[in-house]
């Protein structure tokens, strides 16, 4: 038998988990397992606290592509994770962080990041941001860290191989 | 309150939080129209962009130290500093682009030279409004640079697709040479699916023997360029200019390839450096190169390499041969793992190698200093900052080295004393 006050609490509860979740995901909408491009029209700061807020109690799975406006091997990246996870039925979080550039610079990037939910755009001194992010990564883009369903991380600079697709969606 | 007004007043404050209800509402209207269209229209007042950091620097025949960045509402200007009072500037001057768009940050800065005859040029990559797009322009000045003309592009091609991170400097017999990353190649290569079969990008170049009012045609200097990391130029024993850039050999890998900036159509690349570093990424990190008295070459650069079965990435140092080919002994990282966009410059036996090192906020500027041709070098900090800053750069007037290294407050110009 269930109780008003459980009942009452299991509401505020998952009304809560929405606020906290809408938090953590500012701008964006899980990818639709159809393949269908979502519109993006904002874009979300980005910094330490951001990733350590999105580390701990981000959507998963999901995968963070951290890029550059002028990253000509990013493209395909989203491509990879886009097909993988129309081809494995999922929907998940496939987010866009931008380093170098915010608000139309970097939303005009959104068109060709294919399968992108959510574009984030690099608040504050890059390097010092980077680093919060890793401390060994010296800048080189695509740098890709899948987050799987349980939480485990997986970091990849380029194109994530096959294996790192199954392991990260298995 | 009840728990249906509860629970509603929680979900609007996380449709507001998230903007998901706008979200949703252009999700909506924007239903089968291309993305772009929704791209161009922000639900949030737009943030102040970036400052732009990025500077150029280069002394003018009359030994005064010139730079040219943009100012914190994105305008081109430039300050000098007299010899004979170093590091008294001149009130910043506001030149007229034409309301271009300027790239002013990192790798991508805006350029000066100094030539013959009181010729004096300004480059920069203007980006274009398509991604991965941009212009190579100039400004050019017939009076030392008192004045500077409107600018102009500098390439032929005038194609919607990518010209940038141009590099530019005059030869000993006062030829200004212009060269830049292009993807003329790439955009008429056959396609493999939806991929081009064109891999990486081109280094195209033009010259100009009167200071910029006309240039020759633009001619390739080599296919295949990494996309993203800037062209370093010095000038060789016969006045003549070599480069040195990324470059992708077959299959990926992301090494450095040299050649000289002859009259020749397409002189031959020559493979500097070996680091075997395959990959298909984009480092955002050029090298650089100075000239040595021996005819050959002192260049540093980033990558990765492989030390028994692990992938160590420094930023290297080593000499190059007269026709660009290394000299494979010499070869050394940095000491320091968090070096970063290290820049090169020699006045004899002398070689001052400067890069940023950066741990959180901190930024730290380093020179490796050499008395002996780059057999020995000595570590020296040179300054340090916090908070946002360019990358540092190196400016030479005779055996005058200086490092201009620009921060969100000021220009630090260090001497260098070996």
């Amino acid at each position: 038998m269930t109780s008003n006050f459980d009942t009452r609490r299991r509401t505020l509860l998952a009304a809560a988990s929405l606020v906290f979740f809408s938090i953590c995901v500012p701008n964006g909408a899980t990818a639709p397992v159809d393949g269908a491009q979502t519109a993006i029209n904002t874009v979300a700061n980005f910094d330490a606290a951001t990733w350590r807020k999105l580390l701990r109690a981000g959507p998963r799975p999901a995968a963070y592509v951290f890029t550059n406006s002028f990253c000509a091997t990013c493209p395909e990246v989203f491509e990879l994770l886009q097909q993988t996870t129309v081809a494995a039925g999922h929907t998940v979080e496939l987010a866009a962080i931008l380093m170098d550039v915010r608000g139309e610079r970097a939303l005009a990037h959104a068109h060709h990041y294919v399968g992108v939910t959510t574009i984030y755009a690099f608040d504050g001194f890059e390097p010092a941001i980077r680093q919060a992010v890793d401390p060994k990564w010296h800048n080189i883009t695509p740098y890709v860290v899948l987050v799987g369903r349980n939480g485990k991380q997986q970091r990849v600079t380029g194109q994530p191989t096959a294996a790192q697709l199954k392991a990260w969606l298995g | 309150m009840t728990q249906r007004q509860t629970l509603l007043h929680l979900l609007r404050l996380a449709m507001l939080a998230s903007g998901l209800g706008a979200l949703l509402a252009q999700a909506h209207e924007a239903h089968g129209a291309p993305p772009q269209a929704a791209a161009s229209v922000p639900a949030k007042p737009a943030r102040k962009p970036r400052a732009q950091l990025g500077i150029g620097a280069a002394f003018a025949p009359d030994r005064s130290l010139w730079v040219v960045a943009l100012d914190a509402d994105n305008r081109l200007f430039v300050q000098s500093s007299p010899s004979t009072r170093p590091l008294r500037w001149s009130a910043p001057r506001v030149l007229d682009t034409l309301g271009d768009a300027i790239s002013a940050d990192g790798e991508n800065h805006p350029k000066l030279a100094f030539g013959p005859k009181g010729y004096a040029v300004i480059s920069y990559t203007q980006p274009g409004a398509k991604p991965y797009t941009g212009m190579i322009r100039m400004l050019r000045s017939t009076d030392g640079g008192q004045t500077f003309s409107q600018p102009f592009t500098v390439h032929t091609d005038r194609q919607e697709i990518t010209h940038r991170f141009e590099s530019i400097a005059f030869d000993a017999q006062g030829v200004l040479h212009t060269l830049w990353l292009d993807k003329r190649d790439l955009e008429t290569a056959p396609k493999v699916g939806n991929k081009s079969s064109y891999r990486g990008a081109a280094v195209y170049r033009n010259t100009s023997s009167d200071g910029g009012a006309s240039f020759g045609p633009d001619t390739k200097l080599a296919d295949h360029s990494c996309e993203c990391c800037r062209i370093a130029l010095a000038t060789g024993p016969d006045g003549g200019l070599r480069a040195l850039w990324r470059h992708v050999f077959e299959p990926n890998v992301r090494d450095h390839g040299f050649a000289a900036l002859t009259t020749e159509p397409s002189a031959p690349v020559m493979r500097a450096t070996f680091d075997d570093w395959h990959i298909d990424a984009c480092p955002h990190h050029g090298p650089g190169l100075a000239a040595a008295p021996d005819g050959g070459y002192h260049a540093v650069w980033f990558g990765m390499r492989k030390q028994g079965a692990e992938d160590v990435a420094a930023v290297r140092y080593a000499r190059l041969n007269a026709d660009g080919s290394p000299v494979m002994d010499s070869v050394r990282a940095l000491p320091d793992a968090r070096a970063e966009h290290a820049d090169v410059a020699a006045a004899g036996q002398r070689v001052a190698v400067v890069w940023r090192s950066v741990d959180g906020m901190t930024s730290t500027l380093k020179a490796w200093l050499s008395h002996d041709g780059g057999q020995t070098f000595g570590l020296q900090v040179l300054g340090r900052v916090s908070g946002d800053n360019d990358h540092p750069r190196l400016a030479q007037q005779g055996e005058r080295l200086v490092v201009v290294w620009r921060n969100a407050k000021e220009v630090q110009v260090h001497d260098i004393k070996f």
